[in-house]
């Protein structure tokens, strides 16, 4: 089957790192269930969207003038099927985004996602949780463009790769021209539970405005020894100590989905497919 | 200071927006032919390895495109490889024999002096031959070897031919293949098992001829447990035709040796340098690269090192100042392909009055490469919004014993510190000189004190009357 | 009575830019200071205080020049010359001096290479590099700090106290005409409040004056302080001698309030 591109990295590098395009089959691409929603000015909304059956799910939203949305996505796609899921959101003067970002479904999962903070003072918070298992392929492309005044972006990415997984994530914070006084935070961390995990983080930074604070942080790395030997000393096993461990690194993402079922729903997910690591 | 002037002189946009659109290989051969690449073989008195070498990386040459990424090199004429390619000046043995004018340029460069005050060994390279060598005697007497490469492929063909462009490979890219077909000058240094030079060995490259190439190739080989400084110096005066700058630096880092490689790079704004630079490093070997890149208009530069040994180590420390009419794409990669390997890489990047600076780099942890530990670190400053700056680092880490940090900022130069500066009496020009000078200095302080003043210098040069 | 050094008559600042065209019409012009109006004479130990916010902080950026404020009327006078048009530099190098109260981290430049400048730019003389050596190392001595201090950089990694020393030590190697220690924050640590009060012990005398801000009277315990005034809301509303102090001290701000309304 015929592969195509499915996302493009907002500035290339050496081929052979393989991160420059994410590709899906064009099959997958053919259609697409689209879901597109308008937050008016001055409101204030909440929204949960679940990928179960989907195979290739769009979201578009646009935020009002200072209206403010908090965004759940959860991914739980069919884990022996491909997904594809593509967001694009927009920003008006003001307009606040809070999201939660679960990817965790799909057989070899791509998504893109643009958060387009063109309003002047606009702000988003994005939290990504993800988790590759078994011999699942997890490749993401979340670019912050950041245009108005003042604005400010936070992209917070927390991983857990385990068996033979395979991801890119890629962040970019894109400073636009007149951006003055915007901010940006981009941060990534992944915990690697298998030597045979290939793992690759590509943040990118680009500016073209110099009155503007941007930083950004990637820490890979094995699960820290310490918290696993002071949950051994309590008496949990090795396995279950590291279930805990990543549940914990899951943390910041998961207090954000206040659907209280969902959370229900998605921490046994997630312990589920740990156990079966 | 009057002559270090004409290097900061900015060239007229007018002449890079001649372009010739039209590169079809079949072009390209026209411009570079098999004859040419057998003229310099035998002007060069080639073993017929090294001309098949040639031959074969033009091959490699005319199948390699340019690359898809990074800045735009459309405004180097490929058509008109040639006359980078052929060799302008002649070649002269002892520093007497070299002309009056070339003399003159190396004289006020401060080469000579340099050699007699602070140097084990001088080189220097004016346009494509290297037309000064010196080393001192008593390395000689120890069995270290550092001459150009030419004399090396007659004296010292063997280690040559087992060494030359097995790091950098012609088919690695445009730019190597060409490089492997046309190179010509650089440096050769071995230096046997248990020595270490106590003072850095330098090579000075001047390009001189306009419109013309330098493609030197520099071969450094350190035995088991030696130790070397390299330091490498780049410069040109200003043209108003674009200069090609396309070397090769192989440096193979034996067991338990220490390279440190210093580069200050200040060519002319009409160079587009697209140099290749590699190192393998050994079990217990140390690779350290000092690189500042001030010149060219264009600037494609990452030093790679392949830390082939366990425990092998890469300290990296870098600084990019990308003014106007200039596009540095600069940074380094690293390749983990053993246990304990480590890296460093730290970086510096300043752009401004329109200049675009960008950091790109990858590191790689092979499976093999179990705990394997690399920290990056860059910091960009944007000295005013219509320059550019990009961080585009890259990490792709196989297994789980691997523990990588990346950290990169981007910003400007703090009101609050230009305050307090000022506050204590000194003018915002000069404070702001002052915070610039203070970015840059972990990379100043890791190079020998002249270059260090000389790189304080280019940053003054750099901002004078430019800010406040 | 001393000779005039500082005199600032009916001061008014804002926020700088607040008043601009291109801002929000809506925005309110944020003026901080509503004319203050204070001498302060060769020799002598001035103290303001006042709550967090009355503008304290903002008296001293004022005077000293920070471009955060815009002075919109009245004058500072440093010996009988209007400076309020000065850059903040040409002001230091007539003799004024600014101990922050949080003091910046500049990397890259080691405090011996900042003095050295700053000594340069002030005096306007070429510093003799051997004597500022010597006479660094000694004002070091006499602060007690380790000579390896100057080639650290500027306040990076330093503590609460180390920042302090540095700004002390700046001060007695810089030797203004007027001192203004902005010692706002009152969490300093006993370290941090020794090394103030010792340095402007060192650094005071007939032909200098202090302007302290600060509420810790260990600060003020080894000096003469001739003059307190109290800030509220941007305004002198009361002076007195060192018999203030103890009374603010003991009662807070809240009978001078009460006085207001």
């Amino acid at each position: 089957m015929a592969e195509k591109i499915f996302s493009k990295i907002p500035m290339a590098t050496w081929r052979w790192l393989g991160v420059n395009n994410a590709t899906a089959e064009e099959e997958l691409l053919a259609v697409a269930d689209t879901r597109s929603f308008k937050i008016p000015a001055g409101t204030d909304k909440e929204a949960v969207v679940v990928i179960r059956q989907e195979q290739y799910g769009k979201i578009q939203v646009k935020l009002g003038e200072n209206s403010r949305l908090k965004l759940t996505y959860v991914q739980l796609a069919d884990t022996d099927k491909d997904y594809a899921g593509e967001i694009e959101i927009q920003l008006s003067d003001g307009a606040q985004l809070e999201m939660a970002a679960v990817e965790a479904g799909g057989k070899k999962a791509v998504s893109k996602v643009l958060v387009n903070l063109a309003g002047n003072s606009s702000r988003a918070d994005v939290s990504v949780l993800y988790l590759g298992d078994k011999q699942r392929v997890l490749d993401m492309n979340y670019v912050m463009v950041q245009s108005g005044k003042k604005c400010e972006a936070k992209l917070e990415v927390y991983g857990a790769l385990l068996d033979k997984a395979e991801k890119i994530f890629r962040g970019t914070l894109d400073f636009k021209r007149g951006a003055k006084g915007a901010a940006g935070q981009e941060k990534e961390q992944v915990v690697v539970l298998s030597s045979q995990v290939r793992n690759r983080s590509v943040p990118l930074m680009l500016s073209g405005e110099s009155e503007v604070d941007g930083h950004h942080a990637v820490s890979i790395g094995k699960i820290d020894e310490a918290k696993l030997y002071y949950l051994m000393s309590r008496g949990l096993e090795m396995a279950e100590a590291k279930k805990l461990v990543v549940e914990a690194a899951f943390a910041p993402v998961m207090s954000r989905i206040t659907d209280t079922e969902l959370q229900g729903e998605l921490q046994h997910y997630i312990k589920e497919r740990l156990s079966d690591a | 200071m009057e002559k270090k002037k004409t290097y900061v002189e900015d060239i007229e946009r007018t002449l890079y927006d001649i372009r010739n659109e039209d590169r079809s290989s079949y072009k390209v051969e026209q411009g570079l032919t098999e004859q040419i690449i057998r003229d310099i073989a035998a002007k060069k008195h080639d073993p017929q390895w090294m001309l098949d070498f040639r031959l074969g990386s033009l091959q490699e040459y005319y199948r390699q495109s340019l690359p898809e990424w990074g800045p735009d090199l459309s405004e180097l004429n490929m058509d008109q490889i040639v006359t980078y390619v052929q060799p302008d000046a002649k070649m002269a043995g002892r520093w007497e024999d070299v002309p009056e004018d070339i003399k003159d340029t190396f004289d006020r460069l401060g080469i000579p002096e340099a050699e007699q005050t602070s140097l084990a060994g001088v080189g220097a390279q004016y346009d494509s031959e290297v037309v000064y060598h010196s080393i001192q005697e008593d390395l000689v007497k120890q069995g270290v070897i550092y001459t150009d490469m030419e004399t090396a492929l007659r004296e010292h063909e063997a280690i040559v031919r087992e060494h030359f462009m097995q790091l950098v490979p012609p088919k690695d890219h445009k730019f190597a293949a060409l490089h492997g077909a046309v190179w010509s000058g650089g440096s050769f240094v071995y230096v046997p098992e248990g020595v270490k030079v106590e003072i850095p060995l330098q090579s000075y490259f001047r390009l001189n001829a306009a419109g013309a190439g330098q493609f030197e190739h520099t071969l450094i080989i350190l035995e088991k447990n030696s130790s070397l400084h390299f330091i490498e110096g780049c410069s040109a005066p200003k043209y108003n035709v674009t200069n090609l700058h396309a070397g090769c630096v192989e440096l193979f880092v034996g067991e338990g040796a220490r390279l440190r490689y210093s580069t200050i790079e200040n060519w002319s704004r009409n160079m587009m340098n697209l140099n290749t630079k590699r190192a393998i490093v050994e079990k217990n070997g140390i690779i350290e690269w000092v690189s500042g890149s001030f010149g060219s208009h264009v600037s494609m530069l990452y030093p790679c090192s392949v830390l082939h040994g366990e425990n092998a180590r890469c300290e990296f420390t870098g600084v990019t100042f990308a003014s106007k009419g200039q596009n540095l794409d600069t940074g380094a990669s690293v390749i983990h392909a053993a246990p304990y390997t480590s890296a460093n890489i730290s970086t510096r990047t300043i752009s401004k009055s329109g200049g675009q600076a960008t950091y790109r780099s990858a590191v790689k942890v092979t499976e093999k490469a179990h705990h394997a530990k690399c920290s990056v670190n860059c910091e960009s400053l944007m000295l005013d919004d219509i320059s550019r700056s990009d961080t585009l680092p890259a990490m792709d880490i196989q297994g789980d014993e691997a523990d990588i940090g990346h950290e990169a900022t981007i910003g400007r130069i703090s009101d609050e510190a230009v305050f307090y500066l000022m506050s204590r009496g000194i003018s915002e020009d000069e404070a702001k000189a002052m915070i610039v000078r203070g970015f840059v200095e972990p990379i100043a302080k890791e190079l020998p004190l002249e270059y260090a003043v000389e790189m304080n210098n280019l940053v003054n040069i750099e901002l004078e009357g430019a800010m406040g | 009575m001393s000779t005039n050094l500082l005199a600032i008559k009916n001061l008014h600042a804002i926020v700088a830019g607040s008043n601009a065209q291109e801002n929000n019409s809506q925005q309110e012009v944020k003026e901080i200071l509503h004319g203050i109006d204070l001498n302060i004479g060769q020799g002598e130990v001035h103290v303001i205080l006042g709550p967090n916010g009355s503008g304290k902080s903002t008296l001293m950026n004022v005077i000293m020049g920070h471009p955060s404020y815009e002075v919109t009327e009245g004058s500072i006078e440093l010996e009988g010359e209007d400076i309020k048009e000065l850059p903040v530099y040409q002001r230091s190098r007539k003799g004024i001096f600014l101990s922050f109260q949080n003091p910046e981290e500049i990397p890259g430049i080691t405090v011996e290479n900042l003095l050295r400048t700053a000594k340069q730019a002030v005096t306007g003389k070429p510093v003799k590099l051997m004597k500022f050596r010597k006479e660094l190392e000694n004002t070091m001595t006499e602060l007690q700090i380790d000579k390896s201090y100057g080639q650290r950089y500027v306040n990076v990694g330093f503590s609460g106290g180390e920042k302090k020393r540095n700004e002390i030590l700046q001060l007695l190697m810089l030797q203004p005409k007027l001192a203004l220690l902005d010692e706002t924050d009152s969490g300093l640590d006993v370290d941090a409040v020794q090394i103030v009060s010792q340095g402007i012990q060192k650094f005071h005398n007939e032909n200098n004056a202090c302007l302290i801000i600060t509420h810790n009277t260990r600060i003020l315990e080894q000096l003469q302080v001739d003059k307190v005034h109290v800030l509220l809301q941007g305004k002198i509303v009361a002076e007195g001698g060192q018999e203030l102090i103890d009374k603010i001290n003991s009662q807070g701000f809240g009978f001078l309030q009460n006085e207001q309304e």
